[in-house]
């Protein structure tokens, strides 16, 4: 009877297992497919050329993959450091009582729910270097950088992006953080207090440990979207100055969207797909193993 | 269990059922089928961009053509006026094999539809191409074949303000030294030149007129000329060393110029016609706006980057003859006028630049001379690649994270690559 009801439940969810194989296993698979061949739709002659590796190999040789890989990975490290310390500040305070709090915590979240293209389209003109909000205020204030090109520049055009992108994301990581404190009993801090535990080893000792399903969570989540950043990008740089904001996601739309080619774009789709395996994969090991945090 | 095992006989079935379909969706469906003839009664589409006056009076065109060919009904397809949204709408279409029959292509992209096999070469219905500007003839040229009619044209110039330069620059050092002697005159000017710099389609055009003053030309194979060369490191020095521009035209396009020039802050701006309409919208620059070709070398005009659009026609269109009859239409030299005053694009056709028309819309006549110095973006198939190469080199130059000449000798071998279609 065991052996038949777990065949009914591999036809209950046959239906859904299904559809997850149309929208993400056979995309996947035919950019796998893609990415050992000639598909360049500028070039209909040649689509469906096996060419083996020559697409990996020519990431690896053309002097946009790597650049790319390196402002994606330091993008993702600075700003998930900085979206999870404010954010895990954010959700304590939101987390203890006041008066309001319900009003606070709303307000708070509704970064979050501005889709990324407006709000990155605000930040953008705030950023403008003669009309700006961020210029202007710099100025009445009487400090430095009130005359700064904000896209102009490298670190000034990063700098405006992790902003940008800490606006919106910043609540999102407290939102999670937040609802993994509340299912953490209060009375063993009460417990703590009586041992003699301080503040911060309360925090350290406790809170960090019980907050750790969350945080990896929050963690996972914001590493990979951060990793996979495009639209702050596409709306605010484009990439500039020269390439010096381009990540992998938006290498990827110029080899999709703009250039039509498919064999180079899936490679690279590939690539991404392994790294963000590898980041998840990384993220569980670590919170496996490591107990003490 | 009955309604257990009839299930399970059916998954299976429905799994293939699910992956055929899936199959089916992706293959295309190309079948180019019978030709009818012009005269039959039929339906054809016509893509169109965007919303506007353009539209509005294309859709007026429309409504004329089918009152004069009542056997032809037009459908209108509304596209993105977007070109890289745009791109991806139309080969969407094309590998679904749901193309229009006629497409309204910016001049840039003729070649790459072409190249991607999506368009009808024109060579069987004779087109006549010797009354169109040459330039603009050539936006229709690939591999030896015609693609597609010049439908209106556009042409990049330098804006002036009569008040400030009573007589325009001879030669961008002369540009530079009025732009300075105005802003040191008149301390509310905040800017001697405004232009496209921001890393976009528009910062090539704008380049063009640089490369004017220097005699480069934008050879895909060979880009790096001290030519080319020289005219980058002139257009970055109007930012870091003459200062008459300001470094947020790193972030501008042509809006941004326009809101510039229309606020009266500017003394010289580069910017394609339509800026001088909406100047005349602005009292305070009543009477003060100045257009002409960007100065070139030895006191002669330079280069006037040309824009516009080419109407072309789908391979597999099964109405070809009657979208041809459509473009023909659109190219009579009455349609060519009409759609000039009704929208204030220029004409293709260089007869239409005559009294007629200018004395319907005088402002014509002050674009003439500009567009005897049209240039071409290259013209390649695969230009969408060669764009983002030269919109980095131009953007490299304009941050200052280069010198000009290094910019360009840096960007040589990967618009080299793009054109020849090995890149990416």
């Amino acid at each position: 009877l065991a052996a038949q009801d777990r065949r009914f439940g591999y036809i209950l969810v046959a239906p859904a297992l299904i559809v997850l194989l149309a929208i993400t296993a056979y995309p996947l698979g035919y950019n796998v497919w893609n990415s050992f061949q000639d598909h360049n739709l500028e070039n209909p002659a040649t689509i469906g050329k096996w060419v083996g590796f020559a697409k990996y190999s020519k990431l690896f040789s053309d002097n946009q993959f790597v650049p790319a890989l390196e402002h994606t990975v330091g993008f993702t490290v600075v700003s998930v450091a900085l979206e999870l310390v404010a954010g895990l500040a954010l959700a304590i305070a939101l987390d203890k009582e006041f008066r309001g709090r319900a009003v606070v915590r709303a307000a708070v979240f509704i970064p979050w729910a501005v889709p990324t293209i407006v709000s990155a389209q605000l930040w953008k003109s705030m950023f403008d270097p003669q009309a700006g909000f961020v210029n202007y205020t710099l100025q009445q204030l009487h400090l430095p950088l009130a005359h700064t090109t904000w896209l102009n520049e490298t670190w000034t055009a990063w700098t405006a992006l992790l902003i940008a992108d800490a606006w919106k994301n910043v609540p999102f990581m407290a939102i999670l953080l937040l609802a993994g404190l509340q299912v953490i009993p209060r009375d063993i801090y009460e417990a703590a207090r009586i041992d003699g535990a301080g503040p911060w080893q309360q925090f350290t000792r406790l809170t960090l440990p019980l907050l750790k399903p969350a945080l990896m969570v929050a963690l996972i989540f914001r590493t990979l979207s951060a990793f996979l950043i495009f639209d702050v990008i596409y709306i605010m740089t484009g990439g500039k100055p020269g390439t010096s904001t381009e990540t992998l996601a938006f290498l990827d739309y110029k080899s999709f969207i703009i250039n039509f080619d498919f064999g180079y774009g899936g490679a690279l789709s590939v690539m991404m797909v392994l790294m963000a395996l590898v980041i998840a994969a990384a993220y569980v090991r670590v919170f496996r193993t490591d107990t003490t945090l | 269990v009955k309604a257990e095992r009839a299930l399970r006989r059916i998954t299976p079935g429905l799994t293939v059922a699910m992956a055929v379909v899936l199959v089916g969706a992706g293959a295309c469906s190309s079948s180019s089928g019978k030709q009818t003839s012009g005269s039959a009664k039929q339906t054809i589409s016509i893509t169109l961009q965007g919303l506007g006056a353009e539209t509005t009076e294309t859709e007026k065109q429309i409504k004329e053509f089918e009152a004069a060919n009542p056997n032809i009904t037009v459908n209108p397809v509304v596209l993105s006026p977007d070109a890289n949204t745009l791109n991806q709408q139309l080969s969407q279409r094309f590998v679904a094999g749901d193309q229009p029959d006629v497409i309204i292509s910016d001049v840039a992209f003729v070649a790459k539809y072409a190249q991607a096999g999506w368009l009808l070469p024109l060579d069987q219905f004779s087109p006549n191409t010797s009354d169109f500007f040459p330039a603009q003839v050539k936006t229709t040229q690939f591999n030896g074949h015609t693609y597609g009619m010049p439908w209106f044209s556009n042409a990049e110039g330098l804006y002036y303000r009569k008040d400030l330069v009573p007589t325009p620059p001879k030669s961008l050092a002369e540009l530079v030294s009025d732009a300075k002697a105005a802003m040191s005159k008149d301390s509310t000017l905040k800017e001697g030149l405004a232009f496209e710099g921001d890393k976009y389609e528009g910062s090539i055009t704008a380049f063009q007129a640089f490369e004017g003053t220097t005699g480069g030309t934008l050879d895909p194979a060979n880009i790096n000329t001290p030519a080319n060369q020289q005219a980058l490191q002139a257009e970055q020095d109007t930012i870091y060393k003459d200062k008459i521009a300001p470094t947020a035209v790193t972030g501008w396009q042509e809006q941004q110029v326009e809101n510039a020039w229309t606020s009266g802050q500017t003394v010289f701006a580069i910017n394609w016609p339509y800026m001088i309409a909406d100047s005349a919208k602005v009292a305070a620059l009543n009477g003060k706006v100045g257009f002409t070709t960007f100065p070139g070398q030895n006191g002669q005009p330079g280069a006037a980057s040309l824009g516009g659009d080419d109407l072309v026609i789908s391979k597999d269109s099964k109405h070809q003859a009657a979208a041809y009859k459509l473009i023909q239409f659109l190219d009579t030299p009455a349609q060519q006028i009409e759609r000039a005053v009704a929208t204030g694009d220029a004409p293709a056709l260089t007869s239409a630049f005559n009294q007629d028309l200018f004395s319907k819309a005088s402002y014509f006549s002050e674009l003439q001379p500009v567009f005897q110095h049209v240039v071409n973006r290259p013209v390649t198939g695969t230009y969408s690649a060669v764009s983002d190469a030269l919109q980095t080199m131009i953007s490299t130059a304009l941050s200052n994270q280069s010198s000009g000449a290094a910019a360009v000798s840096k960007a040589a071998s990967a618009v080299k690559s793009a054109a020849s279609g090995s890149g990416s």
